[in-house]
């Protein structure tokens, strides 16, 4: 009976209250944005189950800061409300107390979380129900996510917000309990998940499933599973709601157990010393013969900007004292970036392989920009966010407000004081950063210290925008003025400036604090990137100002909160200085506006991505039909390109040579060049008219006087300018900067015929977009296709390259000449081969090494700093020349050039003859021993074996599968390099490396290799397949059949290689009764399920072992639309078994069938493992299950 | 400066609540320096009026001046000179006394070190809580917190002093050194004591209002109010089931119990007989008389 009145009571109490309606209403609104600014992707329909789980998944996670403020009110509203002495002495249990309250928040969040499905389902059929693009309505798709994933999250986070507000006493403490799930979600699942890389374990551990359902299970979605699937209750995720079921009910039990009516302030400790204390001075004579009047001392308070600037000081170090008085305060940044430290080995990875810890490495992870929320220092503007409404309301909370706002204290002083208050606060947080960072480097044991990179970077970079946020969210209460909603307002505000380009905004000038980003790398220092950052940070500053004046006006003080008298106060307010400010920063505004604008719009083109579409499909609809118009080849490229890295230009006068390969007449010649540069000066050598100058589309066409002969030849004459023209309001990589230049001729220079990568690629947008459909990568059997090469032409390469004197540049080519003259100094390259289409142009201040092999001249050039891994890169070209010229044919030129290129990453990329690879290259730190892994050393490898595969000697058609014959074949020639020269164990390390991107959770549904259409399968399948074809059949046989591939169809002929070419020459050497794996492997999607289901062992009379080993096997075929059929299994594969220290006693094929089986063998010694396919050769995705330990596990 | 004596005058001011309750009707006030009391029973409107007045909460209309500053739009001028003591308030619990008490010092612009130490320890020795200076405010009493209050208010030498019901939450002892204290107070500056005690008002100051319904139903000073109504208050000791009949034929303003009897007190400009006895007046039969409509000199603008 009382239960169910205090539950009623609690209820109607929640339900009157209008901020519950509020959310209500903010949820479905968010439903109908995400219908609004999402398209289903091709071939899913608008109303698919997808959409409807993530959709109700990311609105549970905006909930949670409603359901904080639902919960925590129903747990201590009585508390903060002082009216717990009334309500505490009532003769009520506390079940009754608590459960009615729980219950009553419970209610009203469950009901506000169904707008979810509820909005989802009215944005599908708001305009009727027949729609195009609509699929069948299913009712079990809302009631499932509904009653499976909304409702045990809203439980689950209710109890927990309920028991740290009851147990807390403090409403506010229940949106900590929402910050922890929130970091639960995003920070700890992801973290364990990758220490353990495990990800089902992020589906385990997520209680909201933001990182856990949207981000890992949906993402293995074909696009049928899209349109119907559900999330069922099995496997992780039915253990993650028993789980945090559990810790709920765990969480309630114990607020039941720990609760007691009794005033918070009596129970205190405290208490007792004071009581001891004041006994004596309550003695009524002793009382009233003190009764004197006060006299209260003499001081005379002044005015004046001395005491305000005092008085602002007070209210800082007061705020700041409360926030570092809050558990959570300092205590998470700090443990963060300890943990960071502790942990520095496991970050400071590129590829997995550890980094020499620099600074600059350090400093790009503690700098993650404000809206990365996958970053762990996504609490920061979470804390932000929390405690500048602590900071806010800190008067009204403590009841304080009436004597606080008396005071004559002026509304910007209180302003000023709460933000520095604040901002002294994320001080201290940057010194943690840096103190982590430090330890971070010591404990790595780093040789550079960069102390002032540390101060620039966190304290001048980073604090800024972290003070702009804070200032912000400070506002943001001001105005607003009612917690829960400024909340609100404020988590809506973080989620815009995180995903702008969601609500179709794209310019940084729109969104609060935004910049085009700066970056700092080794070699470019922070280049030109800091001016651009700066403009737009004085903007932003502008800004903050008027929000501040805003505050100033609007700053609610005493008993009149309403907008109706806070808006003639403001008039009133309006004087003075707050007038000369706000008049400053609206000139600085429009000023500096003005400028910005002038940068990213005037001097350079300002597109939004809709626009870059539009132009893209203009292209297409344009001169799409000249995609199959016959046009000569470039053979001959000579340019003379001057840099001039100080003024961020660069000209080029380019000659092309150009000849008729085809058999029939071409009249005319058309020329593509880049879009936003210029190309001039455009002739040729015989009489021509240009008939289209299309200058917005970059398309131009010249019709011959007379048209060239087949086997005639032409030359094209050019001249391309550029230079960099102020800042645009997106990052960009620079072209040409000092000591970092890096172009390539697609980035600048023109070429011949029609482009096809130009067109719009993703399905959905042709679509909208009017263009016909077609796939992104032509079919393996579209025979037109298959006359074109990735690689348009095949040309001989020659430049004069000059740049700054206390520069190098560096070209294709052999260098045949250097010299200087005046202030210039001038490269002369010329290759001896043809290189391809794809050439790159770099200069920077360089440490040149050279060496050679055999008749091939090596030179690297190299940041002098970056010195570390010269002789590891030297070995690794020269073991690749030795082995691929011996197993695939000659090195086609007499040099191979070797470039640090200025911007970062860890990854090299190979231009024929010429290679370039990233800063984070040079930093890695491999173990070279016996079971290390030396990446970079393949690295090399891989990008030495593409001079074979894919750039001038192997040209594959631009079809499906034009990747496997490039990347799959550079991955396993690299493997046999590492394998050669490091051994069984690095090799194993690298195919542990392969396997791995399986686990991260993606799609099944693939296609075959021999169609394959993207990188996950040209480089990890691929390469784990040529590695299981070398063990079945022997590296030599597949080299034999490599070598064979690539002298039949060597540099660009037609017919151009295909992924059919390369299965037909591995069957030659395939025997027969291996057919079907090269089938499994390259013709269907198959995976192998193998376990080892029981390995049991004696010893016999003998002194041998014999061996019981039970296995399971299943292989499965899973087509393009992830449906999954078993088929039978007649398969050789490998049977193994290890005695102590991994050593093998037994490694044979066997013959095995479908389902369990047992085999039994006898071994000389001790087992201590044993299974099947112990070296994984097979693509299975429960590797661990394969082998078992003798005790059974 | 010293004799410069400022006075309040508020003119006109009205205020009705959102949710139609009309707090303040047309007051009209004018507040020399020296002690005024605002006596009311509660619900009058006192604490809307001393919210106004300090600078807390804005009218509908009406002007309040401060000498020659504007209450209603010279706030920080106004500030700079109020002492205010509010009827319910809060402390941070986990603040000690004497850092919050230094706090307001400096919101109050005492900047300098040595002159804001020097009033800190006055003022916590002065209102008694100097040994627990070092404490956590969340384990004070009322009175201590009440006490705390006075403290806060009377930081900065004020020449507008409004303290709502002060004396609610103090025992006697307190009670009396705190109306020493304002007493002091009264002499040079303006101090406003609302109150729902009689008692208050009486032992203090020097004019005072009755205020109900928002309406101002007399303002006098105390003494000569007394005087007024010398002669026409008339006191009996009855039975309490006679109440009923003499309230037919008498103004009774007040009925008090004592010893399980009842006294009761009556409004009459001449003898009303009936074992009637003449009582020498107090503020208290000044009050009753106010409340039940049968003196005062502030009449509503429309009758």
């Amino acid at each position: 009976m009382k239960f169910w009145k205090i539950f009623r009571f609690e209820f109607a109490y929640l339900a009157r209250s209008v901020a519950t309606w509020l959310y209500l209403a903010v949820l479905l609104l968010f439903t109908i944005i995400m219908d609004t600014v999402t398209t289903p992707g091709d071939g899913v329909y608008v109303n698919n189950t997808f959409h409807i789980i993530a959709t109700v998944v990311i609105g549970g996670f905006i909930w949670l800061v409603m359901g904080a403020a639902v919960a925590g009110e129903a747990a201590a509203r009585d508390v903060q409300a002082r009216m717990h002495p009334l309500t505490y002495a009532t003769p009520i249990t506390k079940l009754n107390y608590l459960g009615g309250r729980f219950l009553a928040a419970f209610v009203v969040n469950a009901l506000l979380v169904l707008a979810l499905p509820t909005g989802v389902l009215l944005s599908f059929y708001r305009s009727g129900f027949d729609q195009p693009g609509l699929g069948p309505f299913m009712p079990s798709a809302y009631l499932s996510v509904y009653f499976l994933i909304a409702l045990p999250n809203v439980f689950i986070a209710t109890a927990i917000q309920f028991s740290f507000a009851a147990l807390g006493r403090h409403v506010m403490t229940s949106y900590f309990a929402s910050f922890l799930l929130a970091i639960f979600a995003q920070i700890i699942a992801i973290t364990v998940a990758k220490l353990f890389g495990n990800w089902d374990l992020v589906i385990l551990l997520d209680p909201v499933g933001v990182a856990g359902i949207v981000g890992n299970e949906l993402q293995t979605w074909t696009a049928t599973d899209k349109n119907t699937r559900l999330i069922t209750l099995e496997g992780m995720f039915l253990w993650n709601r028993v789980m945090w079921m559990s810790v709920a009910i765990a969480s309630l039990f114990l607020t039941y157990l720990r609760f007691n009516f009794s005033s918070p302030a009596t129970n205190s400790p405290g208490r007792f010393k004071w009581q001891r204390k004041v006994q004596p001075t309550i003695s009524f004579e002793n009382a009233i013969t003190r009764a004197r009047a006060i006299s209260v001392p003499q001081v005379n308070p002044a005015f004046g900007f001395a005491t305000y600037f005092h008085q602002t000081l007070k209210i800082a170090l007061t705020s700041f004292r409360k926030i570092a008085g809050n558990p959570a305060g300092l205590t998470v940044v700090a443990s963060i970036a300890l943990i960071s430290a502790f942990f520095g080995d496991r970050i400071l990875t590129q590829f997995d392989i550890p980094l020499l810890p620099t600074t600059q490495q350090v400093l790009v992870y503690l700098t993650a920009p404000i809206t990365n929320i996958t970053s762990p220092w996504v609490v920061i503007p979470l804390l932000i966010m929390y405690f500048a409404g602590q900071l806010y309301w800190s008067e009204r909370d403590a009841g304080l407000t009436d004597v606080a706002d008396a005071a004559p204290v002026p509304e910007w002083v209180l302003l000023t004081g709460k933000f520095l208050g604040m901002s002294f606060v994320i001080i201290v947080w940057m010194a943690f950063m840096m103190i982590g960072g430090l330890l971070m480097q010591l404990s790595l044991g780093s040789v550079t210290i960069d102390i002032r990179l540390y101060l620039q970077v966190l304290f001048g970079l980073q604090l800024t925008d972290y003070l702009l946020f804070a200032l912000l969210a400070l506002v943001t209460h001001v105005v607003v003025n009612q917690k829960y909603i400024s909340y609100l307002v404020m988590l809506v505000v973080f989620i815009f400036i995180a995903f702008p380009s969601t609500f179709q905004v794209e310019h940084n000038m729109l969104i609060f604090g935004a910049d085009p980003g700066w970056s700092y790398t080794d070699m470019r220092g922070f280049g030109t990137t800091l001016e651009p950052w700066l403009w737009f940070k004085v903007y932003w500053i502008a800004w903050a100002l008027l929000l501040a004046v805003t505050a100033r006006l609007l700053w609610a003080r005493g008993r009149e909160h309403n907008l109706k008298y806070r808006l003639p106060l403001a008039m009133r307010r309006f004087t003075g200085a707050t007038v000369w400010i706000a008049i400053t920063a609206i000139g600085l505004l429009i000023s500096v506006g003005s400028f910005i604008l002038y940068n990213t719009n005037v001097l350079n083109e300002y597109q939004t991505g809709s626009d870059i579409l539009e132009l893209k499909a203009e292209y297409e609809r344009r001169y799409g039909r000249h995609k199959n118009t016959t046009q000569p080849q470039l053979t001959a490229t000579k340019l003379h390109v001057e840099i001039f890295p100080e003024e961020e230009q660069v000209e080029i006068r380019g000659t092309y040579t150009l000849v008729n390969k085809a058999s029939i007449l071409v009249d005319s010649i058309h020329v593509g060049s880049i879009s936003g540069i210029a190309l001039d000066e455009v002739n040729f050598n015989r009489p021509a008219t240009g008939v289209v100058i299309d200058k917005e589309l970059s398309y131009y066409i010249y019709t011959l006087a007379k048209p060239l002969h087949p086997g005639d030849s032409l030359q094209l004459n050019f001249v391309i300018h550029h230079q960099q023209r102020g800042f645009l309001h997106r990052k960009t990589n620079p072209l040409v900067v000092d000591n970092g230049t890096h172009f390539t001729n697609y980035d600048l220079l023109p070429a011949i015929g029609y482009q096809r990568h130009k067109e719009v690629k993703d399905p959905v947008s042709r679509k909208q977009y009017n263009l016909p459909a077609r796939p992104s990568i032509p079919s393996l059997y579209d025979r037109e296709a298959r006359k074109k090469s990735l690689i348009t032409d095949q040309n001989t390469f020659e430049a004069i390259v000059s740049t700054a004197i206390d520069e190098i540049a560096v070209a294709p080519g052999g260098l045949h000449r250097t010299w200087t003259a005046g202030d210039r100094r001038y490269f002369h390259y010329k290759t001896d081969a043809p290189i391809g289409s794809e050439y790159a142009f770099l200069s920077g201040d360089y440490a040149v090494r050279e060496s050679k092999w055999e008749n091939v001249v090596i030179k690297i050039y190299y940041h002098p700093d970056h010195a570390k891994n010269i002789d590891r890169m030297l070995w690794s070209v020269t073991a690749s020349l030795e082995y691929f010229t011996g197993q695939f044919g000659p090195y086609p030129y007499g040099h191979i050039t070797l470039v640090e290129r200025p911007g970062a990453g860890g990854g090299a990329s190979a231009d024929a003859s010429m290679i370039n690879y990233g800063g984070e290259y040079s930093l890695m730190n491999p173990d070279d021993g016996l079971n290390g892994f030396d990446f970079p050393y393949y690295i090399l490898a891989h990008e030495m074996a593409h001079q074979w595969w894919g750039l001038a000697r192997l040209t594959p058609a631009n079809v499906e599968g034009a990747g496997v014959l490039i990347e799959s074949l550079a991955v396993y020639s690299g493997m046999l390099v590492l394998e050669k020269n490091y051994g069984e164990g690095h090799l194993q390390q690298y195919v542990n490396y392969l396997h791995s991107s399986y686990e991260i959770p993606r799609s099944l549904a693939t296609a075959s290799l021999l169609h394959a259409n993207e990188s996950f399968l040209y480089y990890r399948k691929g390469g784990l397949v040529m590695y299981t074809l070398s063990k079945y059949i022997g590296k030599e046989k597949v080299n034999g059949a490599l070598r064979r591939l690539l002298q039949k169809r060597a540099s660009g002929d037609v017919p151009l290689p295909t992924t059919i070419d390369l299965y037909q020459e591995l069957q030659h050497v395939t025997p027969d009764t291996l057919n079907y794996l090269l089938h499994d492997l390259f013709k269907t999607n198959t995976y192998w399920r193998l376990k080892t289901k029981q390995f049991l062992a004696s010893q016999t009379n003998t002194g041998n072992w014999e061996v019981t080993i039970k296995i399971l096997a299943q292989k499965v075929v899973v087509d393009s639309t992830g449906n999954e059929a078993e088929v039978p299994i007649n398969d050789w594969l490998e049977v193994g078994i290890y005695e102590e220290g991994n050593r093998p006693l037994y490694l044979q094929m066997h013959r095995i069938r479908s389902g369990e089986q047992t085999i039994t063998l006898t071994v000389p010694r001790k087992p201590e493992r044993a299974g099947i396919d112990p070296n994984n050769l097979m693509i299975d995705l429960r590797r661990e299950d394969n082998v078992m330990q003798l005790d059974g596990e | 400066m010293e004799n410069e004596h400022v006075s309040l005058s508020i003119r006109n001011v009205s205020k009705t609540y959102a949710n139609g309750v009309q707090a303040l009707d047309n007051i009209n006030l004018t507040i020399p320096y020296g002690m005024y009391g605002l006596l009311g029973p509660n619900g009058a409107g006192k604490s809307t009026l001393m919210r106004t007045l300090a600078t807390l909460q804005e009218p509908d209309n009406g002007s309040i001046y401060l000498g020659t500053i504007d209450v209603l739009k010279q706030k920080d001028e106004v500030r700079q000179t109020l002492g205010y003591l509010p009827q319910e308030f809060g402390l941070y619990p986990k603040a000690k006394a004497e850092d919050l008490l230094d706090y307001f010092a400096v919101l109050k612009g005492i900047t300098s070190r040595a002159s804001r130490r020097a009033a800190v320890e006055a003022l916590l020795k002065q209102t008694n809580l100097w040994d627990k200076r070092r404490q956590k405010l969340g384990g004070f009493s009322g009175g201590m917190k009440q006490r705390f209050g006075v403290a806060i208010a009377l930081l900065g030498n004020p020449k507008l002093m409004i303290v709502d019901e002060p004396t609610a939450g103090l025992d006697p002892a307190e009670r009396v050194r705190f109306l020493n204290l304002l007493s002091e107070l009264g002499e040079n500056s303006v101090v406003i004591l609302s109150t729902h005690i009689v008692d208050d008002v009486s032992e203090l100051c020097t004019r005072m209002a009755i205020i109900n319904k928002g309406r101002i139903l007399q303002e006098a000073e105390p003494l000569k109010a007394m005087a007024d109504l010398q002669g026409k208050i008339w006191r009996r000791v009855v039975e309490k089931s006679a109440l009923r009949g003499l309230e037919r034929e008498h103004k009774i303003i007040s009925t008090k119990l004592l010893g399980g009897r009842t006294v009761v007190h009556i409004y009459s400009e001449e003898n009303p007989g009936n074992s009637f006895e003449p009582v020498a007046a107090d503020l208290e039969d000044v009050y009753f008389t106010t409340m039940e409509g049968h003196i005062g000199n502030h009449k509503p603008p429309i009758a």
